[in-house]
């Protein structure tokens, strides 16, 4: 039984004493009572929220949660463009991230993944993808940080003994030089072109 | 209507009923993987099964408050 099964199983659990609570409130008179009452009332359900919380945060960290907003449909199809010179798509196609987690291994400080502020941030853009109208292009609000690529990159043989990284490294990690705007490796999505772009097939 | 007016067991029931609600919407949260099931959970099960445990909270307080006041008229009557 996995994580979820467990948590289904203390939901059920809940319901089941919820129910008896219910219907027999007046047990709640003696001792067995009581202790099932707060068992029943207050245990069970602050598991239940604290489990529900954790196993959600671990579902928004998949790549089919994050594209399956439709405002995020392109960002998910640019992952399968055939071109080596597309950031995302060649992590994404050569493993260098998980696939499954695609979108939150280069994206850890975003929206509910940050700081309650960042968490703000995700619950706008639920707002605005269901109640309101999304921007044509989505930009992220502060610019992309190269810690981001850094928490992987940095270290790394082939990054740190590449001339052109090493002559700017200090720049690089102080964030003054962006790794994805400064006519470097600045095609990442470019996901209003992807419906001109060739694709890759995964086992074609 | 007073606060002690619905009596412990009301709260018991009340409580009980916004804690299945909250956790029968946790299920359907769980049964897909999309931004809409995490506002269902932590909108609508967070704040009805946060809601029941407050209120069963509430009736533990208040049955602490009935006892206490019961004790001290049965003090006063000395029984």
């Amino acid at each position: 039984m996995g994580s979820t099964g467990i948590l289904v199983a203390l939901i059920g659990v809940t319901i089941v004493l919820g129910a008896v609570l219910l219907t027999r409130p007046a047990i709640t008179a003696g001792t067995t009572g009581k202790i099932l009452a707060f068992v029943g009332l207050c245990v069970l359900p602050a598991l239940c929220i604290e489990a529900g919380m954790s196993t959600h945060m671990q579902r928004s960290e998949q790549t089919q949660f994050c594209v399956s907003c439709h405002s995020m449909t392109t960002h998910g199809q640019s992952l399968y463009v055939d071109d080596p010179t597309y950031l995302a798509a060649q992590h994404f196609q050569n493993h260098r991230v998980s696939p499954d987690m695609a979108c939150y291994a280069c994206h850890t400080d975003y929206t509910i993944y940050g700081p309650f502020k960042d968490k703000l941030q995700g619950v706008k853009r639920i707002y605005i993808q269901y109640l309101s109208t999304p921007p044509a292009v989505i930009h992220i609000s502060g610019g992309y940080s190269n810690l981001q690529c850094l928490h992987c990159h940095a270290g790394a043989r082939n990054f740190e003994e590449n001339a052109v990284h090493h002559a700017m490294m200090d720049s690089l990690k102080n964030n003054q030089m962006s790794c994805i705007s400064s006519g470097c490796h600045d095609t990442v999505h470019n996901a209003s072109a992807v419906g001109q772009l060739k694709m890759w097939r995964p086992g074609q | 209507m007073r606060f002690g007016a619905l009596g412990v067991q009301a709260f018991i029931r009340i409580a009980s009923v916004l804690i299945i609600l909250g956790a029968v919407l946790e299920l359907v949260s769980l049964r897909w993987v999309h931004p809409l099931a995490f506002v269902l959970f932590a909108f609508g099960a967070v704040s009805l099964i946060g809601l029941g445990i407050l209120i069963y909270l509430a009736s533990l307080v208040f049955t602490a408050s009935t006892d206490s006041q019961s004790l001290g008229r049965n003090a006063k009557a000395g029984t």
